[in-house]
């Protein structure tokens, strides 16, 4: 028996026989260039990995989008850090719904609350879910379909938080009676655009300023020709952007600076030198939503700074003004190149002294103090006050030698 | 292409030998050959293979060792939360095109039909998880065994079209009918009123023979039987040589009187897709 070869180019004669009756009442139904909304089970369903804004913190952000835990997974560590962060502040829950304000309470105590960004964006995502449990999907995600082969898939363009606000109300909400489904408005791959996710993001409140330079580079990157990748990415992706500019691209510049919100060139160029910051930094100014403006003084100071002035600013509520003064005042680049000089006189003139105390013999101090005092009981209490003071000096040295 | 509901094709009767695999398979491969070839923007389609003998599986991917982790058993035997998950997480590309993918069967699917008698809600354990990923699909297509078995119910609660392939012999034909009735009464008894039984296909004919020449006048002449008569595909060599070099008859043999008969199927039931299954 002959085995005929795999082509399917065997099968083209025998197919036309039947395409042009079959095409001839029924073309229009064929090709679909709408954008149309359909429903979608939640596994097939994916975030950007290089979306600016971004929902779940950096560490769990990071895991999820390589494959190493699953949505619940991430979702259920998102609850435990909450779970811990709100139990060190006294205010212990068990329920997720316990997190959402008791309309029946009357206090005024919840202005005073200050929430940690993770407990902030859990009681977000409870309370989208529970809107989502009573109302349903107002909205649909936009998602563009990135499928290959047997393996359908569709990344999230904009609905990131409705998208996890639904795996929260599937697996953590009590009254879930959805079928794991979810409308979305589904863009065909090529049609998929990094501007039209842009300007979704800053028609929104809420985007940080980290997230806008993440995104100014993600459009400067796209226009010099880089290839954005499928795959969560370090910051380092974006830095790359620093090295970029609208200079060689006049035919996109408004294109960009419209999808970034309309902002000026010199607005664009201070978001993208965010990037200059550490990762720390980046990741705690995100998270705490610090501005541009109070973020820009950093830039003047050693890296290695960063993540602890940022850290001040939060602890302390600073000013920009504050932070500049900080950034600027303090040179801390130079600050331990002679610590010295920030001493007072008098004390730099005792450590010389001490330092020259073999130079000289015990005869020659007493002649040398009774010849300034004119009094024996004089020049003994000036010396058993150096006694005192050196005796006070030495414990310091032993406690903290930094001082 | 936008598809009202997507089309779900049981191939179906309690009569082994018929050419339900056959026929499932070729279809399918027909299906998305012609919506490819009409520049159709979704034109995958997707077999079930119900039947733990794996014909389908064997002839379209080359393999039926697939077990308890890989095949319509995980599904059958998965949380109903994990179903949808885990039937995509199954689902393996054909050797025959790109765009026909299988949800393999495995000899296990025996074990689990013990394993499910009796349990709530088991004959919607297909139903489910294949109605959440359907609309990925322009067609889905199912295989099932030569019996009525839990499984074969539940392969028609996942449908919407029934088709019937049947041999032009006596005992066949005789027993047709209470096939039809047997389709009628899922769609009755378990409220499915969507299934419908779409199509009659008789298989193997051989037009040299007269019982056969007879038989099929006789349906034709049927007052329902004739209205639903889908196709009539020839007795053909090719299709036996095609399944032992594991390809699709269209591949194996286009000029072949059976891939001939095929195709027209294929036409009738894409141009029943377009419509949106009216």
């Amino acid at each position: 028996m002959a085995r005929p070869n795999h082509d399917t180019s065997r099968m083209d004669d025998l197919l036309a026989s039947v395409t042009s009756d079959l095409l001839g009442d029924l073309p229009q139904n064929l090709v679909d260039n709408t954008i149309h909304v359909e429903r979608i089970l939640l596994e097939m369903v994916r975030p950007d990995p290089v979306q600016p804004r971004r929902v779940l913190p950096d560490a769990i952000h990071v895991r999820f989008h390589q494959n190493q835990i699953t949505p619940t997974q991430a979702l259920r560590e998102l609850v435990q850090i909450v779970q811990l962060a709100a139990r060190h502040r006294g205010r212990p829950f068990t329920n997720l719904l316990e997190l959402l304000p008791n309309a029946d309470d009357e206090r005024d105590d919840e202005t005073t609350v200050q929430l940690t960004p993770e407990e902030q964006l859990l009681r977000d995502l409870v309370n989208l879910a529970i809107t989502i449990r009573d109302d349903g999907h107002v909205n649909p995600l936009t998602v563009v379909d990135v499928s290959q082969g047997v393996t359908r898939l569709f990344r999230i363009e904009t609905g990131e938080r409705r998208y996890w606000a639904t795996w929260l109300l599937r697996d953590f909400l009590p009254n879930y009676t959805g079928d794991g489904m979810i409308p979305c408005i589904i863009i065909p791959a090529n049609r998929s655009s990094v501007f039209r996710q842009a300007k979704e993001n800053t028609a929104r409140s809420g985007l940080t300023a980290v997230a806008l330079a993440r995104q100014a580079a993600l459009l400067l990157l796209t226009v010099h020709g880089y290839e954005i990748p499928a795959y969560a990415v370090e910051n380092d992706f974006y830095r790359q952007a620093l090295e970029l500019d609208l200079r060689g691209k006049r035919e996109y510049t408004d294109v960009v600076l419209s999808a970034m919100g309309g902002i000026g060139r010199m607005h664009f160029s201070r978001y993208k030198a965010l990037l200059k910051l550490s990762d720390e930094a980046l990741e705690l100014a995100d998270r705490y939503q610090i501005e541009e403006y109070r973020l820009r003084p950093l830039l003047s100071v050693s890296a290695e700074y960063h993540a602890e002035i940022v850290r001040q600013i939060i602890d302390f509520n600073l000013t920009a003004k504050q932070i500049k003064e900080l950034c600027e005042g303090d040179d801390l680049d130079t600050d331990a190149t002679d610590p010295l000089d920030k001493l007072p006189p008098a004390a730099i003139k005792m450590a010389r002294a001490v330092q020259a105390s073999s130079s000289t013999t015990p005869q020659d101090i007493a002649r040398a103090l009774m010849q300034r005092e004119g009094d024996a009981a004089i020049a003994r209490a000036r010396l058993q006050a150096l006694q005192k003071l050196l005796n006070e000096a030495e414990r310091y040295l032993t406690t903290d030698q930094k001082l | 292409m936008v598809y009202a509901s997507t089309r779900s094709f049981v191939f179906t009767n309690h009569k082994g030998g018929v050419g339900k695999s056959t026929s499932a398979t070729n279809i399918a491969l027909g299906i998305v050959q012609l919506l490819r070839r009409a520049n159709a923007s979704n034109c995958r389609v997707l077999i079930v293979d119900t039947d733990s003998q794996a014909h389908a599986s064997l002839v379209t991917t080359g393999r039926k060792d697939y077990g308890a982790d890989d095949s319509l058993y995980s599904v059958l035997l998965a949380d109903r939360e994990n179903a949808a998950q885990t039937l995509l997480n199954c689902i393996v590309p054909s050797q025959w095109d790109a765009d026909l993918h299988i949800l393999p069967a495995s000899p296990m699917l025996e074990g689990a039909e013990r394993e499910l008698m009796g349990v709530a809600g088991a004959p919607y354990r297909l139903a489910d998880p294949v109605g959440k990923i359907a609309n990925q699909y322009a067609a889905i297509i199912i295989d099932t065994r030569p019996s009525f078995s839990l499984l074969t119910e539940m392969a028609l609660l996942a449908a919407t079209d029934a088709i019937v392939p049947v041999e032009p012999r006596y005992l066949e034909t005789v027993g047709l009918t209470s096939v039809i009735e047997k389709i009628n009464d899922i769609r009755e008894g378990w409220r499915h009123p969507t299934l419908r039984v779409s199509g009659l296909l008789v298989t193997k004919m051989d037009s040299r023979i007269r019982g056969h020449n007879h038989l099929l006048a006789e349906v034709k002449a049927h007052p329902v039987l004739g209205k639903l008569l889908l196709g009539v595909i020839p007795a053909n060599e090719a299709v036996s040589y095609a399944h032992s070099s594991h390809q699709s008859l269209f591949t194996y043999s286009p000029t072949a009187a059976a891939s001939k008969a095929y195709l027209q199927v294929v036409a009738s039931l894409v141009r029943y897709l377009l419509k949106g299954g009216d």
